[in-house]
């Protein structure tokens, strides 16, 4: 019989959630999943936007699942998300989620991409999105950064720049990330793989609107990716 | 005399002296001095004695002293950019590491807002 994610599972769960100038689309991503029973970790990076007060606001309304902490100015998905994987250590979950803000990515998802960590299958999750919904460009710069991550990390995976992620409290103390941008997708996969930690992949679905499309990982961002990466061989 | 031959000495003379004040204030290591300083001498040589600069290309295989300043001006200035972009991202993963660290010390409640 197939397992069952449970409350308990779902209460030792932190979600990291970055965000950016996002105040017209965070809220409802906030409140499913805090109505899923999960906690969070919600990382304003530097918005020039309202969205630390949207955030604010939906605490008022679940005030023991969501933690705030805000960077000062903006430095990327990249500082964000490592700034939500360190604050998430102060509250000692079991299992750790890191997925975008925008509503890219679906709640419904969660329960499914923390099962393989729940029951013992894996350390780790990559969650993949299915790359013929993807838009013709997106799906080709991410076709590349597959290729890229294969060559210079050496891991083959079949959606590298997926920002749907998760890993156990234990194997999140073993990595090392310092990725500044979007380069943090690859980085967490290098890392995952580099110190032999067990990870699957669970597909996710993925909404495309035209406002997530403007964000991620498009050819301005993969050059900059390559470059890292290039950076990072020396 | 050629007006480049008084006015680039004048400038390298004032170059110098800012690199030794600068040296001086310890605002400047002495490596740095000695670097730029002897760079600004060749400036001050180049613009009075021009032939000489044809003398130095001829040690490395160039025809024309003028080829051998410019392309040394290239190697000076492709130097000079890659220092800057390493101290760049020096400052870059600095001040990531204040951000984040003044982020993670000041967890955000709901009380911050009602005071």
């Amino acid at each position: 019989m197939e397992y069952e994610v449970t409350l308990e599972d779902k209460n030792q769960t932190y979600v990291v959630l970055p965000a950016y100038n996002e105040a017209t689309r965070i809220q409802p991503v906030i409140e499913a999943i805090a109505e899923k029973g999960y906690n969070m970790i919600i990382v304003n990076d530097g918005s020039t936007d309202n969205t630390l007060e949207v955030i604010t606001e939906s605490k008022r309304k679940y005030p023991d699942k969501i933690h705030i902490y805000s960077l000062i100015i903006n430095r990327g998905v990249g500082v964000a998300t490592q700034t939500g994987f360190d604050a998430v250590l102060f509250f000692n979950p079991k299992y750790v989620v890191s997925m975008d803000s925008d509503g890219q990515h679906s709640a419904d998802d969660l329960d499914n991409v923390i099962k393989p960590l729940v029951t013992g299958e894996a350390q780790a999750v990559i969650g993949v999105r299915p790359l013929q919904d993807m838009p013709f460009s997106r799906n080709f710069a991410n076709k590349v950064m597959n290729i890229l991550t294969r060559i210079f990390y050496k891991v083959n995976v079949s959606d590298s720049q997926t920002g749907f992620r998760a890993i156990t409290r234990d194997a999140l103390r073993k990595i090392d990330i310092n990725a500044k941008g979007y380069l943090i997708s690859s980085e967490f996969i290098r890392e995952v793989n580099d110190n032999g930690i067990p990870f699957v992949e669970v597909p996710i679905q993925t909404i495309y609107t035209p406002e997530t499309q403007a964000k991620g990982t498009n050819a301005k961002e993969a050059i900059k990716i390559f470059i890292q990466m290039v950076k990072h061989q020396f | 005399m050629l007006l480049y031959s008084i006015i680039f000495p004048i400038i390298s003379v004032v170059a110098i002296i800012f690199f030794l004040i600068r040296y001086l204030t310890e605002r400047q290591s002495l490596a740095t001095t000695i670097l730029w300083t002897l760079l600004w001498l060749f400036v001050i040589l180049f613009s009075i004695f021009p032939d000489a600069s044809e003398r130095f290309a001829s040690l490395f295989g160039i025809t024309r002293g003028l080829d051998f300043i410019i392309i040394v001006g290239f190697v000076v200035l492709l130097y000079v950019i890659f220092r800057l972009y390493n101290k760049l991202d020096k400052l870059q993963d600095d001040v990531n590491k204040v951000v984040k660290e003044i982020a993670l010390s000041n967890e955000i409640s709901l009380d911050d807002e009602e005071e």
